[in-house]
């Protein structure tokens, strides 16, 4: 019998596509925000706000920088949930009011569920939602949106990688498709900012919303870049002061926009690096358990696929047995943003799943924090629970 | 001398003079049209909005950043919307033909 590895310290936390660890450069970058320069960067009037004002452009000069576009570009929100509503339903709406007959809205099975609710959402206003299938490895074939494109379409958003598989679609190829045939193009990049290189300026991206957390910045905080030329418009989805070009009202939470920035300021500095190691945590910790666990089987393109990712499918133990037997080592079953709801997970059915398979998915996300020694607990660990054996207990860890 | 005509709010078209060298909205106050104007085209307001006729707003040079971002903050903005105090004409725009808008936003205004 395998026995189960002993307790770490605290848990092993393999969660990275639900949030990250907020990196300690950008906790410390925060806190005079918070405690000596609390001014509203709204008010220019004196010192204190024109400071927290300086301040939050210098972080908006980190986020365009790191996307590839015009600070001015750059729209702050509370993060990628609100970014993806003002984006699809702003620009249907100003469509709609700016006398446009387009009213097809294409987007894909895989997206994000505030993309897929959002472009359902608008099915009540007279908006036409097409959602696309994905092929097995998670790709969309671009002839596949070529085809929903004959009839004129307003807005085609597309995620760059996916949350639950790191599947990275060539967003390069799929803009210029949607840019030739008319419509308006706006990607998800929550999951790809700061994990691969982004160019949304030479990509002819119109729209594309961004995310604190998921990049070792701080919650509650993201944003949505929005072209200036060729000029987007977008209805907003607040009324109130005209803060952010009028697109987002309310006064900015300087804090966590420095936060945001610092965040983006790393990525930038440190991606390539932090990829490559990533990807060598991934590859070692997946060798491993392929030699121990017959069967295992990898979802989603292994090539297009972002550095920390994976999402595995245990032959014969299911995910919430394979969780309860080991209850210091987070991963997940499938996204968190839809946890709620106990079903199989929507986004592996559309990669060709079983429910019987998909409830044996367990998604794992490598990060920044993550050390050989984890990697090397959760190996022993998942081969351990999938072997059968039980958690270990608190007198285990004694013993040992 | 070229044309141009103003459809005003109650669809009425009003064919006017148009000088070489000025603007649209030069030419409304001109004759009368009902353009605000309140920066008197100095690109710090969105009240000289007009909307162009599709026909010619290809045949416009495109807007400029500083129009853009006035633009933004324009009441019914479409697709063929530009600021009056931006469209000078030439001849090639002889016979060019703009509609006001709805409302403007002046909250200035009365």
């Amino acid at each position: 019998m395998i026995e189960a590895p002993p307790r770490p310290n605290r848990p092993v936390y393999l969660d990275n596509q639900a949030t990250t660890r907020c990196d300690p450069r950008v906790v410390a970058a925060m806190l005079p925000w918070f405690t000596e320069h609390y001014g509203n960067p709204h008010s220019v009037e004196h010192v204190m706000g024109t400071e927290a004002e300086a301040a939050v452009e210098d972080a908006r000069g980190h986020v365009a920088a790191l996307v590839g576009a015009d600070a001015k570009e750059i729209v702050f929100t509370s993060g990628a949930t609100e970014s993806n509503n003002i984006a699809i339903k702003g620009a249907a709406r100003f469509a709609l009011q700016a006398g446009t007959e387009r009213r097809r809205i294409v987007t894909a099975a895989t997206e994000h569920k505030c993309v897929l609710e959002s472009v359902a959402d608008l099915a009540a206003e007279g908006f036409e939602p097409v959602v696309l299938p994905v092929r097995p490895d998670g790709l969309l074939d671009p002839d596949v949106l070529r085809e929903a494109l004959a009839a004129p379409t307003l807005l085609v958003s597309l995620m760059a990688v996916n949350n639950e598989t790191g599947v990275i679609q060539d967003i390069a190829g799929l803009a210029t498709i949607a840019k030739q045939a008319g419509a308006l193009f706006h990607t998800d990049i929550a999951q790809a900012t700061g994990k691969i290189p982004l160019d949304l300026t030479g990509w002819k991206v119109d729209l594309a919303s961004i995310s604190g957390h998921k990049i070792y910045g701080p919650k509650g905080i993201g944003a949505l870049y929005v072209r200036r030329r060729p000029r987007v418009r977008l209805v907003p989805l607040f009324s109130g002061g005209g803060q952010e070009r009028g697109l987002r009202s309310g006064t900015l939470a300087a804090p966590l926009i420095v936060g945001l920035g610092e965040a983006c300021r790393l990525a930038q500095a440190e991606m390539a690096q932090e990829a490559t190691r990533l990807a060598g945590l991934r590859d070692g910790l997946l060798r491993r358990l392929q030699a121990v666990i017959p069967g295992l089987r990898v979802n989603g393109s292994r090539t297009a696929r972002i550095a920390g990712n994976l999402n595995l499918t245990f032959p014969a133990v299911t995910a919430a047995d394979l969780m309860a037997r080991i209850p210091d080592l987070c991963v997940s079953t499938g996204s968190a943003c839809s946890s709620a709801a106990i079903e199989p997970s929507y986004v592996l059915r559309a990669l060709g799943l079983d429910d019987g398979a998909a409830g044996r998915t367990l998604r794992i996300g490598i990060g920044r924090f993550t050390s050989p020694a984890d990697i090397d607990y959760a190996a022993a660990a998942l081969e351990a629970a999938h072997a059968g054996a039980p958690a270990p207990s608190i007198e285990h860890l004694a013993k040992a | 001398m070229p044309k141009m005509t103003f459809i005003e709010r109650d669809g009425t078209r009003r064919e006017v003079d148009a000088p070489l060298g000025l603007s649209v909205l030069e030419i409304a106050h001109m004759h009368g049209v009902d353009i605000e104007g309140a920066c008197e085209g100095s690109l710090a307001c969105s009240t000289c909005h007009v909307i162009v006729d599709p026909a010619w707003s290809k045949r416009l040079a495109e807007p400029t950043e500083d129009e853009e971002d006035m633009l933004d903050l324009a009441f019914g903005l479409t697709e063929t919307s530009r600021l009056g105090c931006q469209i000078v004409i030439t001849e090639a725009l002889d016979g060019l033909v703009v509609k006001l808008p709805a409302g403007t936003r002046n909250l200035m205004g009365d």
